[in-house]
């Protein structure tokens, strides 16, 4: 029974301090232990002014196990699934401990927005894009940011939204590498999906090694 | 780096097999101020105890060999060799003299090894000069690594006394000490003291409960109620790591966990780091591979198993138990395959084992009369109880042609009438494996079957004691033939992946092979002979047994030689390119 008390508690300390911007609620009035967290994504990051989904499901064990934490917003971030928003974090793993609250694990993803970890990744595609070209990074996540987590400056909406964003855009692949495959007479999907599994953004047109191992996996 | 030498401790048997072992621990323990891990004063005494009780096993189950007890300079073989004890074993029984060195090894259990880990932490005591709880919680922090914790000690002792939870940040070095010493603690009033302590309407910020309770914290004022506490500590003590505060890094020493979770508590903790411990240095440490069993062999110098690769031999080793098994690839003993065609063999078998019905059954029907009959010993010469139709348990063919000369079953025979057209040769391939693997299995559960027979030889020995006035020494060759008997089998089931791998048109498959047959038919007839129940037989027989279980050993080293060859001239390769 000390679960739901303590879980009662912890949305209370939540609601008792709406400085920190962070919502926690359930996700139906029966059903205590799964829950819905978000909060604001860091400032001077390419998450500022998004608004961060969680899906929480509060084990058996509780405070004793971690809580089961995944982004439902889409995130750009190396340590976060861009598929399925899980999310390597230690203390969501080996390193729980039991004083560790809802609102706090919360303020730790806060912080893993703030400062990524790519040396242990769970996308290493994206981490891959971190290592290889911040910038170029840096506007994907933001861009992400714009679609998916709702973040515009002031409500403005310039024109994008996640149906007509163009996909080399949402990957950071630059545009002129893509139509420069398309020329060739191949399919853009096709060519987005090659260069990113290859890690691919943009491309030296004098580099024909890499060049060649794209015509090679696209003609696969 | 400072070298030890550690008194020769004469520890040997295995705790478990000592059903006294358990009972004598743990009145131990019930003593209000003994717990086996506090290093309280009277483990030696508890030591030699242990001793007395299992002097006469040792006598007779192992070899001493004080002489070995030398230290290496290499750091490894130091480091190694502090865990080394007088109980050592050779395989050699499987090895010609003199092709490759005698593998040495001795049989641990995590007990054995965790006070051999305690004698060390008592010698590490005069350099720390701190309780020996501490030394054992960066013991286990080092994973009881003690050259590189003396090596860190030295280069930053304050901040790793911090690191390892011995101390809080902002204690002076000075102080340390005072601090840690749980025993005499330090009630000054800036300290809060450790422990545990009865409180009033105590609010727990773990479970939000307000309550009449015990509560625990360390000197960091960390303080929660014992429920949370036990529930926090349950969880940690499988994964063999320090227990820290629930809320910062001082670490829970033993004596914090066995007054919190009782008696003995630590034990769990230790043992589970132990594991991970033998885990770790897996290249030394090799866990007992059957079921249940906890012997863990430790073999400290590695450096002749290459020589052993090298000439196809494999180092087998014998735990405590008697399990037999093979050092290097964990697998029941194998030759004559070497680790490599084993895995191949293995592998083999579980990828085919969804195309096929591999799982062969226990009863076969009689080839006369359709009655189904089960196999209930190891010999393949059935004879049905319904007809009395005598037939070869594996070929399903008469039995009078298998009683002399060859042993016709081990042979494959190509089918002369199959079409020779190259969509046959896939088939033919399979149905190659198809029989290989069948004896292969069929002789695994002869083995099985040989093996549960061995489990009422103790009675048949007894029973020749009482009615043919024989000495129980006497009686031992039924056991030693058993034994033999079980040897020989696993020999000969492992002599068909060797055939299966092996160029069928070479001479020298052709000389495996025989020697294949001849030692099936030395195993049958002494499986056959085993089958006997009544005592006066048995006595009668009793030259034939130690002619035929003689017979037995001599043909399954001809034919484990005999497979080494195949594998050093490079005749039988395990490849899967057989079949595609």
């Amino acid at each position: 029974m000390s679960r739901a008390k303590r879980i009662m508690k912890e949305m209370q300390a939540i609601q008792d301090d709406p400085e920190a911007h962070i919502t926690l609620e359930f996700v139906s009035e029966s059903d205590i232990h799964h829950l819905k967290g978000s909060f604001l994504g860091p400032p001077g990051t390419p998450y500022e002014h998004g608004t961060f989904v969680v899906d929480i499901e509060v084990p058996m064990e509780y405070p004793f196990k971690p809580p089961k934490m995944k982004f439902d917003t889409k995130v750009y971030h190396p340590n976060i699934s861009s598929v399925t928003g899980a999310i390597c974090l230690d203390i969501l793993k080996n390193a729980w401990s039991p004083v560790i609250t809802l609102k706090s694990a919360l303020i730790s993803l806060q912080a893993l927005l703030q400062s990524p970890e790519p040396s242990d990744p769970q996308d290493a595609e994206v981490a891959q894009h971190y290592l290889k070209d911040r910038e170029s990074f840096n506007k994907t996540a933001a861009l992400w940011t714009q679609l998916y987590a709702g973040g515009n400056n002031d409500g403005n909406n310039d024109g994008i939204n996640a149906n007509n964003a163009d996909e080399a855009d949402l990957y950071g692949i630059s545009q002129e590498l893509v139509q420069e495959f398309e020329s060739q007479g191949f399919q853009k999907d096709r060519i987005i999906e090659v260069l990113r599994r290859l890690g691919i953004k943009s491309l030296d047109p004098n580099d024909n090694d890499s060049i060649n191992r794209v015509i090679e996996e696209l003609l696969n | 780096m400072t070298q030890m030498k550690l008194p020769a401790t004469t520890i040997s048997r295995n705790f478990i097999d000592n059903p006294n072992y358990e009972k004598e621990h743990s009145e131990t323990n019930d003593s209000p101020n003994t717990s086996t891990f506090t290093l309280t004063d009277d483990i030696p005494n508890h030591r030699d105890s242990l001793i007395n009780q299992d002097s006469e096993f040792e006598i007779e189950d192992f070899m001493y060999s004080d002489d070995d007890f030398e230290y290496d300079d290499d750091y490894n073989q130091t480091y190694d060799s502090m865990l080394t004890k007088p109980v050592k074993r050779s395989s050699k029984k499987e090895l010609s003299e003199g092709a490759v060195p005698n593998l040495s090894y001795e049989i641990l259990t995590t007990q054995d090894i965790f006070e051999n880990m305690l004698a060390r932490v008592d010698h590490l005591q005069p350099i720390f000069n701190m309780p020996r709880e501490d030394i054992l919680l960066l013991m286990q922090h080092y994973d009881w690594n003690e050259e590189r914790l003396l090596e860190n000690w030295t280069e930053r002792m304050e901040e790793l006394l911090v690191e390892i939870g011995v101390s809080q940040a902002d204690v002076r070095p000075t102080d340390i000490n005072v601090v840690k010493d749980t025993d005499e603690i330090n009630t000054s009033e800036t300290k809060i003291e450790r422990g545990i302590t009865y409180k009033e309407g105590f609010n727990c910020v773990i479970c939000c409960e307000e309550k009449d309770t015990q509560t625990f914290s360390l000197e960091c004022g960390h303080e929660y109620c014992i429920d949370c506490y036990r529930h926090y500590i349950e969880d940690k003590l499988h994964s063999g790591n320090v227990i820290t505060c629930m809320d910062c890094t001082l670490a829970l020493k033993n004596i914090d966990i066995d007054s919190i979770m009782g008696h003995n508590s630590s034990k769990k903790l230790m043992t589970s780091s132990i594991k991970s411990f033998v885990q770790k240095h897996n290249k030394n440490y090799r866990w007992c591979p059957y079921a249940d069993c906890k012997c863990i062999i430790h073999l400290s110098d590695t450096s002749s198993l290459a020589e052993y690769t090298r000439l196809h031999y494999s180092p087998f080793v014998q735990c405590d138990t008697d399990h037999r098994f093979c050092f290097n690839c964990g697998f029941e003993t194998h030759a004559p395959a070497d680790c490599n065609v084993t895995n191949a063999w293995v592998k083999k078998a579980k990828k085919e084992s969804d195309n096929l019905n591999w799982v062969m059954s226990h009863t076969k029907e009689c080839p006369k009369c359709e009655v189904n009959i089960e196999k209930d010993g190891g010999c393949n010469h059935m004879k049905c109880s319904s007809c009395k139709y005598e037939f070869c348990w594996i070929c399903e063919g008469d039995w009078a042609p298998h009683g002399k000369a060859f042993y016709q079953c081990t042979l494959y025979k190509n089918d002369e009438n199959s079409k020779k057209t190259q969509n046959d040769e896939l088939s033919k391939t399979m149905k190659k494996y198809t029989f290989y693997y069948r004896v292969f299995n069929e002789h695994e559960i002869s083995a099985k079957l040989d093996w549960k027979l061995g489990q009422t030889i103790g009675s048949k020995v007894r029973a020749l004691q009482e009615k043919m006035d024989v000495s129980w020494i006497e009686g031992q060759f039924l056991t030693d033939s058993i034994k033999i008997l079980n040897e020989g089998r696993t020999a000969l089931k492992w002599s068909f992946p060797v055939a299966f791998y092996s160029d069928a048109s070479h001479n020298l498959t052709k000389i495996f092979v025989d020697n294949q047959s001849l030692l099936s038919k030395a195993v049958e007839d002494l499986s056959e002979l085993l089958q006997i129940k009544e005592p006066e037989e048995i006595m009668k027989k009793r030259l034939e047994f130690y002619n035929k279980s003689g017979y037995v050993e001599n043909r399954m080293y001809a034919l484990m030689e005999c497979g080494r060859d195949l594998l050093c001239k490079g005749i039988c390769k395990p490849t899967d390119q057989i079949f595609k």
